[in-house]
């Protein structure tokens, strides 16, 4: 059965905590993680504890996308929101984020250095490759609104067998 | 609430701890502690990551500003205890083999 999950948040890194939080628990609905470390079930289960390589993707780029919002789209000024539509299906996940914010140049972005060393560690201008290459899909559409869609799927071995 | 991060100095190393989330958040209070942290010229840097759960590229910029910043000095630097999603994000941005993870 696939559901869809609608949150809206004001453009400002301030609410990305909460917007985090329920695109990692979406994740686990795919992935099937648990967020209780089976060596300490006292642990906190509300505290960010991302381990199954999807859901570290998944958040991964969603943080950094809604950094891009917040910073570019509404310049750090927070005055406007941030739609985020979730829908996890049995083997995947794709994020709608929508803005109504400056729409971003994507085309401009600096691809990063394949070749990194110690000299040429850079400061800034990752997020957009950290989220592209998390994912498996990024599309992005300039409007208003500015339209932002995330898809990863889940490798067929790690499906579970059963699970609705 | 733990505190996010905190730096000890030693007579052989400066060990900084960074807890939970290095984010775009927290990110520019450790920049100051950075600055402090280089300024002394420390010889030998170890970062402890054991307690973080999260980092997003601004976590990681301010990170490359310790690192360059103690390079600079001529000191060594060290990331001990990366896990999980840093240090998913680190082998995608191909700092590990630079941070020797």
């Amino acid at each position: 059965m696939v559901a869809t999950i609608r949150l809206s948040v004001p453009g400002a890194l301030r609410y990305r905590p909460i917007a985090v939080r329920v695109v990692a628990e979406a994740a686990r609905l795919v992935s099937g993680s648990s967020p209780r470390d089976p060596k300490n079930p006292t642990i906190d289960p509300l505290a960010h504890d991302i381990r199954h390589p999807f859901d570290t993707a998944v958040v991964s780029a969603f943080m950094e996308i809604f950094n891009n919002i917040a910073i570019h789209a509404y310049q750090r000024k927070g005055a406007g929101t941030i739609e985020i539509e979730i829908t996890p299906s049995l083997d995947a996940i794709v994020i709608e984020v929508k803005d109504d914010g400056r729409p971003f140049d994507i085309d401009n972005v600096v691809p990063l250095s394949t070749d990194l060393d110690e000299e040429a560690l850079p400061e800034g201008g990752m997020g957009i490759h950290i989220a592209k290459t998390m994912l498996d899909e990024m599309t992005y559409e300039p409007g208003p609104p500015n339209i932002w869609r995330l898809c990863k799927r889940l490798p067929a071995t790690q499906v579970a067998v059963g699970r609705s | 609430m733990p505190v996010p991060f905190d730096v000890q100095l030693s007579s052989d190393e400066t060990k900084v701890t960074i807890r939970g989330s290095l984010d775009i958040n927290g990110a520019p209070a450790l920049a100051d502690e950075i600055d402090k942290v280089v300024a002394t010229r420390p010889s030998k840097v170890v970062v402890d990551l054991s307690e973080l759960d999260l980092i997003d590229s601004s976590g990681v910029a301010a990170l490359v500003k310790l690192y360059k910043g103690v390079r600079g000095g001529g000191g060594a630097f060290r990331i001990s205890g990366a896990r999980d999603q840093p240090l998913a994000i680190f082998k995608l941005l191909r700092m590990d083999k630079v941070f020797n993870l």
